[in-house]
C-alpha cells in the first residue's frame, strides 16, 4: 500500500496525540518533576523499543509470534550480570573508560550468547511450526518455561541486585534538575539502535531483501535468496536486541530475577499492538508512548501505571486495529 | 456383503462405544473413584488432591473449548477463573453474607461478568487476527491483577478475602457419621463441587457434539472454507469463546468455595494457573475434553508427590547433586516434555491413544 | 528440432488435498517460446510454481539443463538460471523500483550492469520511475517491472504467468514486442489465456485440461485448427 491520505492523516494524528500526551500531565505535575519523569519515560520507552523491535521484525518477516522473546531478554540480563561479577574491579573502578569497557564487554557477551540461543531456538524448535500460529505460540511458550527454569538452575531462583558500573549510577545536576546519567545513556542507546536498524533495512542490500521478504516471502525465494538462512539471521538479530534490552533494563531497574522476561514481554506486546506489528518505527513510537504514559501515571496514580498502557492499547485497537504504523503485507 | 461405507463404520463404532466398550467402563471407574475418595482416603491431602484434579480437569476442558475446538489460544483463562472466584467471594464474603441466595447470585454475577469481558476481548482481537487474542488476553490478564491488587479497599488487595460458607457447606456443619466417615460441611462441599463439575463437563461434551460444535471444528480446521460455506466464523468463535470463559468463571467460583479464600496470588496469578492449564491440556491432548482429566491428574499428582520423590532421591542417591537440582526444578522437565509433546504428539495422550485405537479398529474391520 | 532446456515428465502436484497436476509432461525447447494454454483451473499456474519449486511435486521428474530439480528448494532452482514472474506479479509495493531491481540482482557485477541497461532499454518506463515506490506504478508498469526483475540475472529460462492479464490492448502489444526481444537471449515458458498474445509470441503450445496435457505442437498448427480451438479454448471463428 502506498502512502494514502488516510495513512498520512493517521501519522498527523499520532504526532498530535503524542504532543497532547506529552503536555497533558503538566496539569497535575510540577514542572521540574515533569521533566524528570519525561526523561525517565523516554529512557524506559527506548528500552522497551529494544525488546519490541525484535518481536516486531521477527513477526514481520517470519510471521512468527515469539513468546520466548521475554526469556531471551532475561538471559541477556543474566549473562551481563555474570560478566559484571567476573570483572568486579572494572565495574567499581572510578574510571569512565573502564566502566564503559566492562559495559561493552558485557553487552557483546550477552548479545552473542543470546543470539546463539536464538539460532538454536529457530533451527530446532520454531522451524517445525512455520505457518501454524497456534503451535508457534505454544512451542515458544514452552521454550520460555525451559529457558526461565535454566536460569533458575544456573543462577539460582532468587532475585539479585544488579551490579551497576559506577559511572552509570551517577547523575548530573542541570539547573537544579537532577538528571540520572544512565537514563540519558539509555536514550542514546535506543536512538543508536533505531538508527542502525533503519540504516540496515533501508540502505543495505540485505535489509532490502528483508523488507522484500516481509512483503512476499515466496517471491524472494523465487529470486534465488535463501529465505531460511535469512530467517535464522533475523531471529538471531532479534534475540540479540532482546539481550541488549535485558541488560540495559536490568541496569535501569537495578535487579535481575528469573521471571523478569514475562513482565517486559507484556510491555513489548502492548508496544507492537499500538505501533503496528512488523514496523520498526511503529515500535519506537509505541514504546515511547508506553514509556511516557507509564511514568506520568505512575507518579499521579501509582497503582494504575500498568493499566494505562492496556487502556491505550484497547483504544488503539478500537480506532486503528492494525496499529499506528501498519506494516505492508 | 458389500464393504461397509465410512459412515457405517463410524456408526458401528459409535454403537460399540456406547455402553459396552472399555472406555465406557473406564469413565464409570473414574467417576466411582472420585465418589469414593473421601471414604477410602479421608486424609486432607488426598481429598484436596482429588478435588484439585476434578476442578482442573474441568477447567482444562473449558480451555480446550477455546484451544482445541476453536483454535484460539487465550492467556486470560486464569483471569476468568479468578473473576469467578472474586464474584463468589464478594457475594458471600466481603459484600454479602453466607447464604444460599448469595452463593447462587455470586455464580450468576460470575457468569455475566465473564461473558461481558469475553465478548469485549473477542471483539477487540478477532477483528484483527486470531493471534492477537493470545497477546491481548495476556495484557488484559495482567491488568486484572493490577486492578485486583491496586483497588485494595474494594478487592481486599494482596491479603484477599476469606469467606465462610452458608448452611450445609459451612466448615462447622456436620450430620454425623456415615460408613465410618464424618459427613462434614467440607465433605458436602466436595460432593457439591464434584457434581457441579460433572454437570459442566457433560454440558461441554454436549456443546462440542452439537451441530454448533461441528461448525466450530470446521472453522478451526479451515477458516476460509468455513467462510466459503457461508458460516459467519466470527459469530461462532465468539459464542464458543464466551461459553468457555463462562465455564472457567464458574469453576473459579467453585474453587473459592473449596479453598475458602481468594487473593490475587492464588486466584489471579496468570502465569501459575495458565501454565498449569496449558501443560495439562497439551500433555492430556487438545480437542478431546477428556485430555484434561489425564493432564490434570498427571500434573497434580506429580506435583503433590514431588517432595516425597525428592526425599527419596536424596536417600538413595545422596551424592547426585545434579539429580537433586533437576528434581528441584521439576518445571524444567515439564517444559521439555511440553515442547516434545507439541512437536511429536500434537494430539496429546488421549488424542494419540484414540488415533491408535481407531487405526486398530479400521484394520480389524478391514479383515472382517 | 532443437534440444529441450526444460523437461517436465509425469509430474503430480497436490495443493492441500486437491490433486491439481495429474501427471503432466511438457518440454521447453531452446530458442523458442512455449505457451501453456487452457481454461481456468487447468493447472497452468500450478505447473509453473512446481517448476520453480514453490509447490512440491509428489511424483515425476523435472529436468533443467540435464539436472533433476524437482527436489530442490526454490532459491536453488532460481540460482540455476530460472526466472519466475508469478500471476500476481509479486511486486514489493513498499520498495522503490530501484530496490525491487536490486533484490532481484543476485550478483552486482559488470555483466549484471549491462543486462540492467539492456532491460531498461526494453522497459523504458522503469527508468522514469526509478526512485518511485513500486506500489504506485500502473498495472502495465508493474508487469514490466516483474519481467525486468526476472531477466536482470543471467537467466536461461523465464517462466511468465499470464502477463497480459488485465492489460489494455495497446499494452498487450508492447508486451508482445518485449517478449519477442527477450526471446533473443532466453527460453520462455508462458502461461497465457489471451489467444492473440499466445499466438503472437508462441512457437510451441500445450493445452492443459484437468491437470493433464491434452494437446501439444507447433503454434502455427493450432492457429489453423478451428476444431481444437473451439473444443478447448472456447474460441470460434465468429467470435474472433
Amino acid at each position: 500500500m502506498a502512502t494514502t491520505t488516510f495513512e498520512r492523516w493517521g501519522r498527523e494524528l499520532t504526532i498530535a496525540g503524542a504532543i497532547v500526551l506529552f503536555l497533558l500531565p503538566l496539569i497535575g505535575i510540577p514542572g521540574k518533576t515533569y521533566l524528570t519523569l519525561t526523561i525517565a519515560g523516554l529512557a524506559m520507552g527506548m528500552l522497551l523499543f529494544l525488546v519490541a523491535s525484535g518481536v516486531s521484525i521477527i513477526f514481520g518477516l517470519m510471521d512468527v509470534i515469539n513468546f520466548a522473546h521475554g526469556a531471551l531478554f532475561a538471559w541477556g540480563a543474566y549473562v551481563g550480570f555474570s560478566i559484571f561479577q567476573r570483572l568486579m574491579n572494572w565495574v567499581e573502578a572510578d574510571s569512565v573508560f573502564q566502566n564503559f569497557a566492562v559495559f561493552l564487554i558485557a553487552l557483546v557477551a550477552a548479545m552473542m550468547v543470546v543470539a546463539l540461543l536464538g539460532i538454536i531456538l529457530e533451527k530446532v524448535i520454531i522451524r517445525r511450526v512455520y505457518g501454524f500460529h497456534l503451535f508457534q505460540i505454544l512451542i515458544t511458550f514452552g521454550a520460555t518455561v525451559v529457558l526461565v527454569e535454566l536460569i533458575r538452575v544456573l543462577w539460582g531462583p532468587n532475585d539479585e541486585v544488579m551490579i551497576v558500573p559506577l559511572t552509570f549510577s551517577r547523575n548530573w545536576d542541570i539547573l537544579d534538575i537532577i538528571v540520572y546519567r544512565y537514563r540519558v545513556i539509555c536514550i542514546v542507546i535506543g536512538l543508536i539502535v533505531y538508527g542502525v536498524i533503519q540504516f540496515v533495512l533501508k540502505k543495505t542490500k540485505l535489509g532490502t531483501i528483508v523488507r522484500a521478504g516481509v512483503e512476499n516471502r515466496d517471491m524472494v525465494q523465487a529470486m534465488g535468496h535463501n529465505i531460511f538462512l535469512l530467517f535464522t539471521g533475523v531471529f538471531a538479530a532479534g534475540a540479540g536486541l532482546a539481550a541488549l534490552g535485558g541488560l540495559a533494563m536490568s541496569i535501569f531497574s537495578r535487579q535481575v530475577y528469573p521471571d523478569m522476561g514475562s513482565t517486559y514481554l507484556l510491555f513489548a506486546f502492548i508496544v507492537v499492538i499500538i505501533g503496528g506489528l512488523g514496523s520498526v518505527t511503529g515500535s519506537l513510537v509505541g514504546a515511547l508512548i508506553v514509556g511516557l504514559s507509564y511514568n506520568y501515571v505512575a507518579y499521579l496514580v501509582p497503582w494504575a501505571a500498568a493499566g494505562v498502557n492496556v487502556l491505550i492499547m484497547i483504544i488503539i485497537l478500537l480506532i486503528r486495529p492494525t496499529g499506528l504504523f501498519p506494516a505492508g503485507k | 456383503m458389500a464393504e461397509p461405507t465410512p459412515v457405517q463404520i463410524f456408526r458401528i463404532e459409535e454403537k460399540r462405544k456406547q455402553y459396552r466398550s472399555g472406555s465406557f467402563f473406564l469413565k464409570i471407574g473414574i467417576l466411582a473413584l472420585f465418589v469414593l475418595v473421601p471414604f477410602v482416603f479421608p486424609s486432607y491431602k488426598t481429598v484436596d488432591l482429588a478435588m484439585q484434579i476434578i476442578m482442573f480437569a474441568t477447567l482444562v476442558a473449558s480451555f480446550d473449548i477455546l484451544l482445541g475446538y476453536t483454535g484460539i489460544l487465550s492467556f486470560g483463562h486464569g483471569m476468568f477463573f479468578g473473576i469467578g472466584a472474586y464474584c463468589v467471594a464478594f457475594l458471600i464474603g466481603k459484600y454479602g453474607m453466607p447464604s444460599y441466595l448469595n452463593l447462587a447470585l455470586g455464580f450468576v454475577t460470575a457468569a455475566l461478568t465473564a461473558s461481558a469481558l469475553a465478548l469485549l476481548i473477542s471483539f477487540l482481537s478477532l477483528r484483527v487476527k486470531a493471534i492477537f487474542f493470545a497477546m491481548i488476553t495476556l495484557a488484559i490478564a495482567e491488568l486484572a491483577i493490577v486492578l485486583a491488587t491496586g483497588l485494595s479497599h474494594f478487592t481486599g488487595g494482596e491479603d484477599g478475602i476469606s469467606l465462610s460458607m452458608p448452611g450445609i457447606f459451612a466448615v462447622s456443619f456436620s450430620i454425623g457419621d456415615f460408613m465410618g466417615l464424618e459427613i462434614t460441611g467440607s465433605v458436602l462441599t466436595y460432593y457439591f463441587i464434584f457434581l457441579s463439575c460433572l454437570g459442566l463437563f457433560l454440558l461441554m461434551l454436549r456443546f462440542t457434539h452439537s451441530p454448533l460444535g461441528r461448525v466450530l471444528q470446521a472453522i478451526r480446521d479451515n477458516v476460509q472454507r468455513a467462510e466459503a460455506l457461508g458460516y459467519k466464523t466470527f459469530i461462532f468463535q465468539i459464542i464458543s469463546i464466551t461459553f468457555g470463559c463462562v465455564v472457567a468463571a464458574i469453576i473459579g467460583g467453585l474453587y473459592a468455595m473449596w479453598v475458602g479464600y481468594v487473593n490475587p496470588a492464588s486466584s489471579l496469578e496468570v502465569m501459575a494457573i495458565m501454565l498449569n492449564v496449558l501443560l495439562m491440556v497439551i500433555i492430556g491432548g487438545m480437542g478431546t475434553l477428556y485430555g484434561g482429566i489425564v493432564g490434570a491428574a498427571f500434573l497434580l499428582i506429580t506435583q503433590t508427590f514431588l517432595p516425597d520423590l525428592q526425599n527419596l532421591a536424596k536417600d538413595f542417591f545422596p551424592q547426585a547433586t545434579l539429580l537433586h537440582n533437576v528434581l528441584e526444578r521439576w518445571l524444567l522437565l515439564f517444559g521439555i516434555l511440553f515442547i516434545l509433546v507439541v512437536i511429536f504428539f500434537p494430539k496429546g495422550v488421549i488424542g494419540s491413544v484414540q488415533d491408535y485405537i481407531s487405526r486398530r479398529k479400521t484394520i480389524l474391520l478391514g479383515k472382517e | 528440432m532443437s534440444e529441450a532446456i526444460l523437461k517436465v515428465e509425469g509430474t503430480h502436484t497436490f495443493i492441500g488435498q486437491h490433486h491439481i497436476l495429474q501427471g503432466i509432461s511438457f518440454d521447453a525447447k531452446a530458442d523458442a517460446v512455449t505457451v501453456l494454454i487452457g481454461r481456468n483451473g487447468a493447472g497452468k499456474s500450478t505447473a509453473l510454481k512446481t517448476v520453480i519449486g514453490l509447490l512440491p511435486s509428489s511424483e515425476g521428474r523435472i529436468m533443467f539443463k540435464g539436472n533433476e530439480i524437482q527436489k530442490k528448494k526454490p532459491y536453488e532452482i532460481a540460482r540455476m538460471g530460472i526466472g519466475f514472474v508469478p500471476e500476481d506479479m509479486g511486486i514489493f509495493a513498499n520498495l522503490t523500483v530501484e530496490e525491487n531491481m536490486r533484490v532481484a540482482m543476485l550478483v552486482e557485477d559488470e555483466a549484471t550492469a549491462q543486462r540492467l541497461e539492456r532491460t531498461l532499454d526494453i522497459f523504458s518506463d522503469l527508468g522514469k520511475f526509478w526512485k518511485a515506490q513500486a506500489g504506485i506504478l500502473s498495472g502495465g508498469q508493474k508487469q514490466m517491472l516483474a519481467i525486468a526483475r526476472a531477466i536482470v540475472n543471467d537467466t536461461s529460462l523465464l517462466l511468465i504467468d499470464e502477463p497480459s492479464k488485465g492489460l489494455a490492448p495497446i499494452l498487450v502489444d508492447a508486451l508482445i514486442e518485449a517478449i519477442n526481444q527477450i526471446k533473443e537471449y532466453s527460453v520462455v515458458v508462458l502461461v497465457e489465456q489471451n489467444f492473440y498474445m499466445a499466438s503472437s509470441v508462441g512457437d510451441y503450445f500445450y493445452i492443459l485440461d484437468d491437470g493433464m496435457v491434452v494437446h501439444g505442437g507447433l503454434m502455427e498448427d493450432l492457429v489453423n485448427d478451428e476444431e481444437l480451438k473451439s473444443k478447448y479454448l472456447g474460441i470460434s471463428k465468429a467470435a474472433e
